[in-house]
């Protein structure tokens, strides 16, 4: 058991430096957006130099100095220059390869994730992204309250009364809502109840905004983080309870003179969570993707507008995606990780890690 | 028991017979039809009735995305920015008063010149008032600070002082009597005074005042008459401080000084009164008074702002036939003399000239009938040589001049660049058909070779295929698309990157699974021992075999597609107006569901139908997908029925 956790553990940990490396290396292979301000891109130019990023050189021969203002000579390929009158100051990219290391480096020992080029100029990166983490963990983790026990309820619902009315209408708002992209759902809801109906606030309010509002405005979020989830659920626990229902040891449990809702209780639900819990720490990831949407479509200033700004078209922050990219991906992975092992947990006959 | 044993005894032996009697046993042919695979699949498929439904109206949505573009003669793709957001109009349902072309207006100034005695109500001078819907007319007042605006009337107006500022100053305008602006005119004869009312005096400086001058002559120098600090209304007479003069001809000109950037003063009028009538003979008050001009630079210590506040505005709000308005007459300022000349050939029938006045030969109407109602003159009249160059500046019949017969049925409404939605819809219904299509065909692909090699071959070459497939199924969708942004940018390259990476690792895990079933069956270990190579074993033998799972995953894929691709272009990432994709000699708009709902985002308000009607489609389009491929699956592998 312990082995198969290590095993297991290292290879998501491998997966996940595959991933941050593939996206670093393809992020510096596209054209740089330093800060568009000229003061803040010198203080940037600064601190890629002093973290090594970039290698600077003055170019002080009068000759040479004319040749590049006349264009004579071309400075190099992706440097910058400042021509200070008496000196040309030349700033180049040091190899891939060597920036590479330095970003690992910077990042294992100070986890210093580079500065932020056009979000907040001259920020550090991770900072950026922290402070829209609330927002977002606070948003995903009210949806997983509010799915988890309308998707289980739903769904053995459906499963008892099966075939009789009650199932055959859960089933088809299963099928509605399961079907219907999220932002769709949202959209909708906004517009009906946000500016229709007046109801509830057309955008999430300002920080400033207290009291009564702020609550109002996670109403339609969560509502629309959840439908689509909610109805996932639902049908695996309804498919999972039915299945469980006609098996032998239930009979069995009815024969020995347990009434049909203790026999539910304590042998059909208990069998049908194995592959419940998994889908369910699952899911989180699921919710988190889809919050990206949300969040644009509500103005919800979280870590997925911070990804979707950071991705505005030509004006490209990429230490800003890296680490939003990394925050998704980590979450993304550990999930895996925890459904994996969950299994055992849940499930004493899976033997983890047997061979056969 | 009994009555069992009784039914046997009954039947006798006398009552059976061999069915071969007297026959010899042949092979005989079947009198029915065998039942193969895909027609045993159909027959299952035609047992539920719900997914049938569910599939005929899939069946017809795909049929209207490919027929509509093609007949609907509505246009979706020149911009016509009057025709800009009209509301839904359906011919039977408009009769009753439902989706009429009747739109709503919020907010809109009111001329006051338009006031009808009769009921009290003005409307707006842009809307003439034959669109407007009268039982809905309604008139309000609401607040307004808009120093542009005549209409905005009463409330005051707001004299403060930039930040490192020490006074500003305001003035009235000088001579110019025709216009509102004119000089305060006051004598000691008929016993002149200027009434000043500041409204507020907010001062926190102790230094602080609030100064009016007025000149002794016209082109006397600035004199101070009356200085405060304090808010109220004040009566002054200015003769002593102007040095005795009788009679006073003078602009205005008031003056903060102060500090602080955040005293103000709130001025509501000055007026000038004698004894000869009761009315004020000179009154600046609101409107008037915001058009008191500011001296910007009359020194480095002079500065700040002029504000109205508090003005009211009367307002209007009614429904109005928006076809009809915007089908309707309209102004062309300025219509090329060659476009005129070429309607007058087309209409030469129809057109003739009605002169309004004989003296102007430039100014004539047409009669009915015609596309252009009135010419108003020629403008931008140039002269080369002996040839003269102009336009026309029209009064137009919209409607007509667009080679509209009638006003046309926008089903769903339009959009704001002026097309039918309903068309849009449609033909993005068909973007994101075929999208979803294509990007699930190039899945199969790569996916069923993908998983036939590692199930197919097993072993090592197995391992080390699934984790790579693994760890690209890991990344998740953010990153892929990152990369692809930041690479080429948003469009159809990251669209299809994002679709394909993590695509095709569905089905190249349900094929190998396949594989692993059917490759140790007898019949290909007999094809092999005749010599088969491993091509014919897995194209002719083992494929066929799972073929039924792969197509069901593969359609049930189309959907994920779609529901990717509109999010991704909602987001703007996507495809959008204006760009064309080009697959395989396919040419298609870069219009989509996605992109439809993002343009509509923004206006969720008044053009609710903008979002509800792409939305209900791609709604239905999903859920009939989703059911016709669940059925699909259940029909192909009934085992799995109910399941995910």
């Amino acid at each position: 058991m312990f082995k198969y956790i290590l095993v297991r553990t290292g290879f998501i940990f491998v997966v996940l430096i595959i991933i941050l490396s593939m996206n670093f290396l393809f992020l510096k292979l596209a054209p740089e957006y330093p800060p568009a301000n000229e003061d803040q891109k010198n203080s940037w130019l600064v601190q890629q130099y002093t973290r090594g990023y970039k290698d600077m050189w003055l170019e002080t021969e009068d000759l040479t100095i004319l040749a590049m203002r006349e264009q004579e000579i071309v400075v190099p390929n992706n440097a910058y220059f400042r021509d200070e009158e008496s000196q040309y100051r030349i700033y180049a990219p040091v190899p891939i390869s060597r920036q590479y290391y330095i970003w690992a480096y910077n990042i294992i020992t100070e986890w210093d994730w580079g500065v932020s080029t056009r979000l907040w100029v001259n920020m550090p990166a991770f900072t950026v992204l922290a402070t829209r983490m609330p927002v977002t963990l606070k948003l995903n983790f009210l949806a997983l309250f509010v799915y988890i026990p309308l998707g289980f309820g739903l769904g053995i619902l459906a499963a008892l009364k099966k075939n009789k009315w009650q199932d055959n209408a859960i089933s088809l708002g299963v099928m509605i809502f399961i079907s219907i992209p999220n932002f769709v759902i949202m959209t909708v809801l906004v517009m009906t109840f946000g500016f229709q109906l007046e109801w509830l606030p057309r955008q999430y309010p300002a920080q400033y905004i207290e009291g009564w509002i702020q609550i109002k405005a996670l109403v339609l979020p969560v509502l629309g983080l959840s439908f689509g989830a909610i109805a996932g659920l639902t049908r695996l626990t309804r498919a999972e309870i039915t299945e469980v229902l006609t098996s032998e040891f239930l009979l069995l449990a009815r024969t020995k003179g347990l009434t049909r809702a203790q026999a539910t209780v304590r042998h059909a639900m208990r069998n049908s969570m194995v592959p419940l819990v998994p889908t369910v720490i699952g899911s989180f990831v699921g919710l988190l993707g889809g919050s990206v949407v949300i969040e644009r479509i509500y103005g919800i200033p979280g870590t997925g507008t911070v990804f979707i700004q950071s991705l505005t078209r030509n004006a490209y922050d990429y230490n800003v995606i890296l680490v939003s990219t990394a925050f998704y991906t980590t979450i993304g992975l550990i999930a895996i990780l925890l459904v994996d092992m969950s299994y055992g947990i849940v499930d004493p006959r899976i033997r983890m890690g047997a061979r056969k | 028991m009994e009555d069992k044993k009784q039914v046997h005894e009954f039947l006798s032996p006398e009552n059976f017979e061999f069915v071969q009697m007297g026959e010899k046993i042949y092979d005989k042919k079947f009198e029915t039809k065998p039942i193969g695979y895909f027609k045993d699949a159909m027959i299952r498929f035609a047992k539920n009735k719900t997914n049938v439904f569910a599939s005929i109206i899939l069946g017809l949505v795909i049929l209207g995305s490919i027929l509509i573009p093609i007949l609907s003669t509505k246009n979706a793709e020149v911009q016509e920015s009057r025709l800009a957001y009209l509301p839904p109009r359906i011919p039977v349902l408009a009769d009753w008063g439902i989706a009429d072309g009747f739109k709503y207006l919020d907010n809109q100034v009111v001329d006051l010149s338009t006031i009808d005695p009769e009921t009290g109500l003005g409307i707006p001078a842009t809307m003439p008032i034959e669109y407007i819907k009268l039982d809905t007319l309604e008139n309000y007042y609401t607040t307004c600070n808009d120093s542009t605006n005549q209409s905005c009337v009463g409330g005051d107006n707001i004299l403060s002082v930039d930040v490192n500022r020490t006074h500003v100053y305001v003035e009235s305008s000088s001579v110019d009597a025709i216009s509102t602006y004119q000089l305060l005119s006051l004598s000691q004869a008929t016993e002149g005074y200027i009434k000043l009312d500041i409204a507020q005096l907010n001062l926190t400086d102790e230094n602080a005042v609030f100064n009016v001058y007025l000149k002794p002559t016209l082109f006397g120098a600035w004199t101070l008459v009356f200085s405060t600090t304090e808010a109220g209304v004040f009566d002054i007479s200015p003769y002593e401080a102007l040095g005795g003069v009788a009679t006073v001809n003078s602009q205005i000109r008031m003056e903060l000084v102060t500090t602080e950037s955040s005293d103000s003063v709130y001025i509501h009028s000055v007026e000038v009164y004698n004894n000869t009538q009761e009315e004020p003979v000179y009154l600046a008050t609101g409107y008037n008074m915001a058009h008191f001009y500011k001296l910007v630079t009359v020194d480095e210590f002079s500065g700040g702002t002029w504000n109205r506040y508090n003005g009211q505005v009367l307002a209007a709000r009614f429904y109005y036939d928006a076809y009809a308005y915007a089908f309707g007459d309209y102004t062309i300022p300025a219509l090329p003399r060659s476009t005129y000349d070429a309607l007058m050939i087309e209409y030469a029938d129809t057109c003739t000239v009605n002169w309004v006045d004989p003296a102007d030969p430039n100014h004539y109407t047409f009669t009915e009938g015609c596309p252009i109602i009135e010419v108003l003159g020629k403008v931008g009249v140039v002269v080369v040589g002996d040839t003269e160059y102009f336009s026309y500046r029209i009064v137009a019949n919209y409607g007509l001049m667009n080679g509209y017969d009638e006003i046309p049925y926008f089903l769903f409404g339009t959009s704001g660049t002026g097309k039918d939605l309903f068309k849009l819809i449609w033909i993005g219904t068909r973007t994101s058909l075929l999208l979803g299509v294509l990007v699930s065909a190039v899945n199969i692909a790569i996916g069923v070779v993908y998983g036939a090699i590692s199930g197919y071959y097993g072993g090592n070459v197995d391992l080390i295929m699934q984790r790579f497939s693994e760890i690209v199924g890991r990344i998740p969708w953010l990153v892929t698309l990152s990369i692809f942004i930041a690479l080429y940018g948003p469009g159809q390259v990251a669209l299809f990157g994002v679709l394909i990476i993590s695509g095709w690792i569905g089905v190249a895990g349900v094929t190998r699974t396949q594989f692993y079933r059917y490759k140790g069956r007898e019949y290909v270990l007999a094809s092999r021992t005749l010599g088969a190579g491993d091509g014919r074993l897995i194209f002719r033998h083992i494929l066929p075999n799972g073929i039924g799972t792969i197509i069901t995953t593969s359609i049930l894929s189309i959907p994920g597609v779609i529901f990717t691709e509109s999010t991704l272009s909602y987001l703007g990432f996507g495809i959008g107006h204006g760009t064309t994709l080009h697959i395989f000699g396919l040419e298609l708009t870069g219009v989509s569901i996605g992109v439809l709902l993002s343009d509509g985002r923004n206006r969720l308000l008044y053009e609710p139908y903008l979002t509800v009607f792409p939305a209900l489609l791609i709604s239905i389009l999903m859920i009939t997908f989703n059911m016709f491929g669940n059925a699909l699956r259940d029909a192909f592998n009934p085992a799995l029925r109910g399941s995910e």
